[in-house]
């Protein structure tokens, strides 16, 4: 007698520790379901990454502009630095010299 | 002061020829001739430099671009003796006055006329001025064109 009431108690804990345990499962699913609608937002994010490391956009600004009397200065040591390298290919016109480099920020 | 013009010339030639002609001042900042001008002198630059420049448009603006510049001893103003007589540059003096010989193109004519053997060691001498600023700019000119060659096809 004492047996049976002994695996009687042993079942019942077991049924109940069963029935905990199942409502702590469905506990954790309906949490998972309440951040559920979080997701999209964090495959937006994923989304603006990719895009962001695929395409490198620089932020829209202006060229800067020298001023225009800074612009005249640059293109008249252009010319002059193409005449001194045109009178060198002259006195001796070599290939090398008909295309040689100068410093130029016009050609740099 | 020897003048590239004038090489090869006897001291007695070279004196006549510059007797043709008459001594300018041209303060700084101002004009020898302008791009268009009728060309009825060529000048012989005494002292200081004259800087010759051509019109081009930057930001929407006319400026006139450094095209070359020349010293004392060399000449400029030549299309005087070169048709349709019409100046292809505009010539400044920059920083410093300049002192300069102007040649009128018809007493050099006459004097031409009258000294064959002389008008044709200036004409030789006026081949060099001319030939070197061709073989310049076209050198210069090649140059841009690779660049641009260069540019287009990368």
């Amino acid at each position: 007698m004492d047996m049976l009431l002994m695996g009687l108690c042993l079942g019942v804990c077991g049924v109940v520790f069963l029935a905990l345990a199942f409502g702590a499962a469905m506990r954790s699913e309906s949490w998972n379901s309440d951040v559920q609608p979080e997701l999209p937002l964090v495959k937006a994010t994923a989304s603006a990454r990719f895009f962001s490391d695929r395409v490198v956009v620089p932020p829209a600004v202006p060229p800067l502009q020298v001023p225009i009397e800074v612009l005249l200065l640059q293109i008249e040591n252009h010319v002059r630095m193409e005449q001194a390298a045109a009178e060198s290919f002259l006195a001796s016109p070599t290939h090398d010299l008909l295309h040689s480099k100068t410093t130029s920020p016009f050609v740099n | 002061m020897t003048h590239e013009l004038l090489n090869g010339l006897s001291p007695v030639e070279a004196e006549q020829v510059l007797e043709l002609g008459t001594k300018l001042i041209v303060a700084s900042g101002t004009s020898l001739f302008r791009l268009g001008d009728p060309a009825d002198r060529l000048f012989l630059i005494e002292r200081g430099r004259i800087r010759l420049t051509l019109p081009m448009q930057v930001r929407g603006r006319e400026e006139d671009i450094f095209v070359e510049e020349r010293s004392p001893g060399q000449t400029v103003g030549w299309s005087a003796l070169i048709p349709p007589y019409r100046f292809t540059l505009t010539a400044t003096a920059p920083l410093f006055e300049a002192k300069v010989i102007a040649l009128p193109q018809a007493a050099l004519r006459q004097y031409f006329a009258a000294n064959p053997a002389a008008g044709h060691k200036i004409a030789l001498n006026l081949a060099v001025v001319i030939g070197h600023r061709l073989q310049l700019f076209q050198t210069m000119w090649l140059r841009e064109m690779q660049r641009t060659v260069e540019v287009r096809s990368a």
